[in-house]
Order: C-alpha cells, then sequence, then structure tokens
C-alpha cells in the first residue's frame, strides 16, 4: 500500500471541524530525502495536516502512512524519528535552552541526551544555552526548536513556518541547514507562505488550497513543466519572425517590447535560433529563458485569482 | 551565532543510520521525566518563592508570633514551643498552608506544559500521552513534601527549643504527624495536579481548588444538617486521620475517611489522565 519512495504519503484524506471541511480526500506523496515545500494560502489547511501527520489531532476518514508505516497505529515507533515545529516552537520560558531541550530529551528517550550539546552547536546556541528561554528572540527560539527536533536524529523533520521570526541572515543560514539536513538523507517537509523561500529551498512542493491538494510534483514541474518560454531581445522583431517561421525548436512566437517570445518545442535549438538571427542580419542582444515565480504560478493556480477581493 | 554548517557538528550519524524507535528502558525513561518535571518546577522562581512562603515562613512566623507573645507576658501566654503547638504547626503544615503550597504546586505541575504550549511538542515525539500525564504528580509530590518537609523540621525544632517547661513532642506523635502531613499534602497535590491537568489553566485550576477547600468546604462542615453526607469532603476525611484533634468538627470511620481520601485522589487523576489524552494538542 505504500511506496518505499516515499517518507509521508496520506489517501483520501479527510478532516472536519464542525460543518467545515479543512482537509478534504488529499492525496499527498512526500519523497524521501528531497527538501519538500508545502503551500497554500492562510486557513487552507496547512497546519491541519502537520496536526494529523503527527497524531496531535485524529483524521475523520482517510489513511496516513509515515516512514512506510500506518498512523497513528504506529505512531510511537513513526514519531521516534521526526521531528517537528507545529506553528511555532513553545518553550518553557523560566527555563535554559538547554534545560528545555533536557525535558524534551527524557521524553525521547537516553540517546536523545546525548544529542543536546551537538544540537546547540549546530544551530548556534552553545553560547546563549544556559539563558532563560524567555530572554531569546522569536529567531533564536526558532533556532532551539530546530535544535529541539535534532534529538530524535529524525529522518523526517516537520517544519510549519520557520522562517518566521528570521532576519535575512537567519533564513540564509535556516536555508543552508536544511541544504545540509537533506544531503544527510533525511527529508525536511517544510511548511511556509515565503513563496521564494520555499523555490530556493526546496526541490518539491505541493499547494493545498481550501483544503484540496491541487498540485504537487518537482518545483520545476510546478513552475510550467515542459512548457519552456524564451525571450530574445533583438533590433528586428519582424525578421526575426520570418526567420524563425518553421523552425523545428519553435513552436510558436510574438512580438515583445524588445524583440520577441518564443515558445519553444524542445528542449534544445537555442543556439541554432541565436545562429539563424544572426545569419540573416538580426542584432540579438540577449537570449534569456523565461523562468515563472512560484509566486506567479500558486497565485494561478489557487482559488484567490479572480477571487473578490 | 551563526548556524553551524560543518558535517562534524552534527548530533547524530545521520538519517537511516538505526532503526527507529530508541526508547530505552521503561523506568530509566521514568525516572528522567518524573526528574524533567521536578525541573520545570524547581526553576520556577514564583512557584518556590510562594511555596516556601507558605510551608516555611509560616511556620516561622507561628512560633515567632507565640514566641513574641511569650516574651511579652508569660504568666498569661505559655512557652511557643511543646507539644500543643507541635500539633497546631502540623495542622498548619496538613490542612491549611502546607496544603496550599501542595495546591500551588500540583496546579502549576498539571498546567504547565499546556499553558506553555510545550505540551503540543512532547506529543509529537510519539510518548503517549497517559505516561505524559502520569509523571506530574510524582514530581508535584516530591517537590510538595520538600518544602513541607522543611516547614516540618523547623516546627520539629521550634516545638523542642522553645518548649520552656512544657512537655515535647514524642517519638510517636512526630512520626504520625508527619506521615499525617505527607498523606494530606499527597492527596491534595495529586488533587491539584488531576484538577489542572483538566482545566489546563494554572488560574482556574488554583482558584478552584482553593476555593472548594478554603471556602466551599469550610462552610458545608458547618452546615450540619447535611449530617453523614459531610463525611465525603475531603478536609474532614483528612482530618479525622490526623493523630490530634485536627478541629474539623466532623467524625467518621477510618475505613470511610481511607475511602474518602482514596476518591479524592483516583477520581481527580482519572479525569486528568481522560482529559490529557482527548485534548487536540
Amino acid at each position: 500500500m505504500t511506496n518505499t519512495s516515499t517518507i509521508i504519503e496520506t489517501h483520501t484524506l479527510c478532516k472536519n471541524f464542525g460543518e467545515r471541511p479543512a482537509v478534504i480526500d488529499l492525496d499527498l506523496a512526500v519523497p524521501r530525502g528531497c527538501a519538500f515545500g508545502f503551500l497554500g494560502h492562510n486557513g487552507a489547511g496547512k497546519t491541519t495536516l502537520i496536526r494529523m501527520l503527527l497524531g496531535l489531532t485524529s483524521a475523520d476518514s482517510g489513511a496516513m502512512f509515515i516512514r512506510g508505516r500506518p498512523m497513528p497505529a504506529y505512531r510511537a515507533d513513526v514519531l521516534a524519528r521526526v521531528g517537528a515545529i507545529v506553528e511555532e516552537p513553545h518553550f518553557h520560558g523560566h527555563l535554559t535552552g538547554r534545560e528545555n531541550l533536557r525535558v524534551v530529551a527524557a521524553v525521547r528517550g537516553p540517546e536523545a541526551y546525548g544529542r543536546i550539546d551537538g544540537a546547540l552547536r549546530r544551530v548556534g546556541l552553545s553560547d546563549r544555552a544556559g539563558d532563560r528561554v524567555r530572554t531569546y528572540s522569536q529567531g533564536m527560539r526558532q533556532r532551539l526548536g530546530v535544535a529541539r527536533c535534532l534529538l530524535s536524529d529524525p529522518e523526517l523533520l516537520i517544519l510549519d513556518e520557520p522562517m518566521n521570526g528570521l532576519d535575512p541572515g537567519g533564513i540564509l543560514e535556516l536555508r543552508m541547514m536544511i541544504g545540509e539536513l537533506v544531503a544527510e538523507g533525511r527529508t525536511v517537509f517544510l511548511s511556509s507562505h515565503l513563496l521564494d523561500e520555499i523555490e530556493k529551498t526546496c526541490d518539491a512542493a505541493a499547494v493545498i488550497d481550501r483544503g484540496r491538494l491541487i498540485a504537487q510534483g518537482p518545483i520545476e514541474t510546478l513552475l510550467g513543466g515542459e512548457r519552456r518560454e524564451l525571450d530574445v531581445g533583438c533590433d528586428d522583431a519582424h525578421t526575426a519572425l520570418d526567420v524563425l517561421d518553421g523552425h523545428p525548436s519553435v513552436a510558436g512566437a510574438r512580438e515583445t517590447a524588445d524583440g520577441l517570445r518564443i515558445v519553444l518545442a524542445g528542449h534544445n535549438g537555442i543556439a541554432d535560433i541565436n545562429r539563424r538571427l544572426v545569419g540573416a542580419g538580426v542584432a540579438v542582444f540577449r537570449l534569456e529563458p523565461v523562468r515563472e515565480s512560484l509566486e506567479h504560478r500558486f497565485l494561478e493556480i489557487t482559488s484567490r485569482v479572480g477571487a473578490p477581493s | 551565532m551563526t548556524m553551524g554548517m560543518g558535517r562534524s557538528a552534527a548530533p547524530h550519524g545521520g538519517a537511516g543510520s538505526r532503526s527507529s524507535a530508541p526508547r530505552g528502558g521503561a523506568l530509566f525513561t521514568t525516572r528522567q521525566m518524573i526528574g524533567a518535571e521536578i525541573l520545570k518546577l524547581r526553576r520556577n522562581r514564583g512557584v518556590v518563592a510562594f511555596a516556601f512562603l507558605l510551608s516555611v515562613v509560616v511556620v516561622l512566623l507561628f512560633f515567632g508570633y507565640n514566641a513574641i507573645q511569650h516574651a511579652s507576658n508569660p504568666a498569661q501566654n505559655g512557652p511557643a514551643g511543646g507539644a500543643l503547638r507541635f500539633d497546631r504547626a502540623a495542622r498548619v503544615l496538613g490542612l491549611y498552608f502546607g496544603g496550599l503550597t501542595a495546591i500551588l504546586i500540583g496546579s502549576e505541575a498539571g498546567t504547565a506544559d499546556i499553558s506553555s504550549g510545550v505540551f503540543r511538542d512532547l506529543v509529537a515525539t510519539g510518548r503517549s500521552r497517559l505516561s505524559l500525564f502520569f509523571v506530574r504528580a510524582p514530581a508535584a509530590i516530591i517537590v510538595t513534601l520538600a518544602f513541607n518537609a522543611l516547614g516540618f523540621l523547623l516546627a520539629l525544632a521550634a516545638s523542642f527549643l522553645l518548649a520552656g517547661g512544657q512537655p515535647t513532642p514524642g517519638v510517636s506523635l512526630i512520626l504520625e504527624s508527619a506521615g499525617w502531613i505527607v498523606l494530606a499534602n499527597v492527596v491534595l497535590a495529586g488533587l491539584a495536579v488531576g484538577v489542572g491537568s483538566v482545566t489546563g489553566s494554572r488560574a482556574v485550576s488554583l482558584t478552584a481548588v482553593i476555593g472548594w477547600q478554603l471556602l466551599v468546604t469550610e462552610l458545608l462542615v458547618n452546615v450540619t444538617s447535611l449530617g453523614s453526607a459531610r463525611d465525603a469532603l475531603l478536609t474532614p476525611a483528612a482530618g479525622q486521620l490526623a493523630p490530634f484533634d485536627a478541629g474539623t468538627g466532623v467524625t467518621m470511620a477510618t475505613g470511610v475517611a481511607i475511602a474518602v481520601l482514596v476518591g479524592w485522589l483516583a477520581v481527580p487523576a482519572l479525569a486528568g489522565a481522560w482529559r490529557t489524552q482527548t485534548r487536540d494538542a
């Protein structure tokens, strides 16, 4: 029933809050060993799904599998190698950072104690580990939350909006850290509203809208899949259109302010397009693949586009 | 303050390097979890300060006040120490101020994880919710008894040092009083942990338990028309087992008193366990 290449799978998962559906027939498949982004507007159902995955709230129907085992039936076994931050990391403010980790290590089991210093070092909190957490900034709390996740030597980290409260430097460090964690073979499941960050950090993503999964796959596929376009900056768009008419690599073309936008028919042919244009006397000063932003794609496929504000 | 980027800083051997569920021995883990609960309580300055005030400072004030009275008018006021004063100090520790310490610490233990939001993170470790609940009571009891032991030792010392010509408490009275204080505080701390775990709010828990114990119970005890229904109240049942006259105004069979205490411990514990199990984290 489960695929060994996926670390999270859900099948027709549903959750209602009273009459209001929060998650509807969700079929999600998160590949192992990647950074996976989970996108959605506020209230789309992201946190509800995360809470169901972690056994914090029950599903009404459907099935969930984490690390190949059904949840919540194998909850203890499954979550022993899962680290999670849900919504925002919470701590006992009157305890120090290290003491907060000791509290969780006590619950995790004896091996977790041995990981406390390493986890603090890894998130750059060794110097402040003896300070009470109530004196920590939001960014430091996020880092301590990541350190808490590392106590379980996690195969899977579930991070709900981990960039919240981080300054640009902190965001860059966290992005690099996620890259390291993935390089170690871990999977990072990352929910965020910072679409640009998901695009920079993740290999694959899913988009949820009003409880329904509306897209999932590698980032490149989400950004437009096989449709590739090329902007050509040139001095004579008319001639360029004539030259490229019938070219095997060109599926379509139209004039733009400084040249052409070409819809490519295949992955090759850009060099030949350039050669033919130059050969026909067209001065080419720019060849730029059109890269759609995840933000644009997200807004395009979610239901708020066109909705009355 | 940068996040370490080197692999050498990794606190582990990487994902998938070993099998899951490295839980360790149950006894070891339970001990560690109780230790963690105690850590949360003893590092809470507010709780520690008030517990010290209620268990130790109150005893100091009790004997200090009596000592001043005795010094100012020895003919009218007997010595501040002796067996009689010891009885009264034990009653204060068992039913009133020591009981408040138990309620304060029990409420904090029952609500700390929920009110701080850490409960969610602890549940997300996969550890059973029941085990998270059942380590709270032992921790609360240990911390409560530590403070009340200080108060008790202080009362004992004062009873001997300030006895004057009065008889001092005997070994049997001392041991029985200690046992009774432990019993009363165990029940009150357990009750407060249970109520705290049900409500999830320290303020609500403190108000409910203190209000019930110090106001409602005191009122009901004096409603004689309730007859033996008053046996079901915690304070008279605890008073019944005291090695001296606890002055609750209600008497009952020892077996009934024990059953009532067990009920006051068990029912809130079951309710707290149920709520911890079913609460949305």
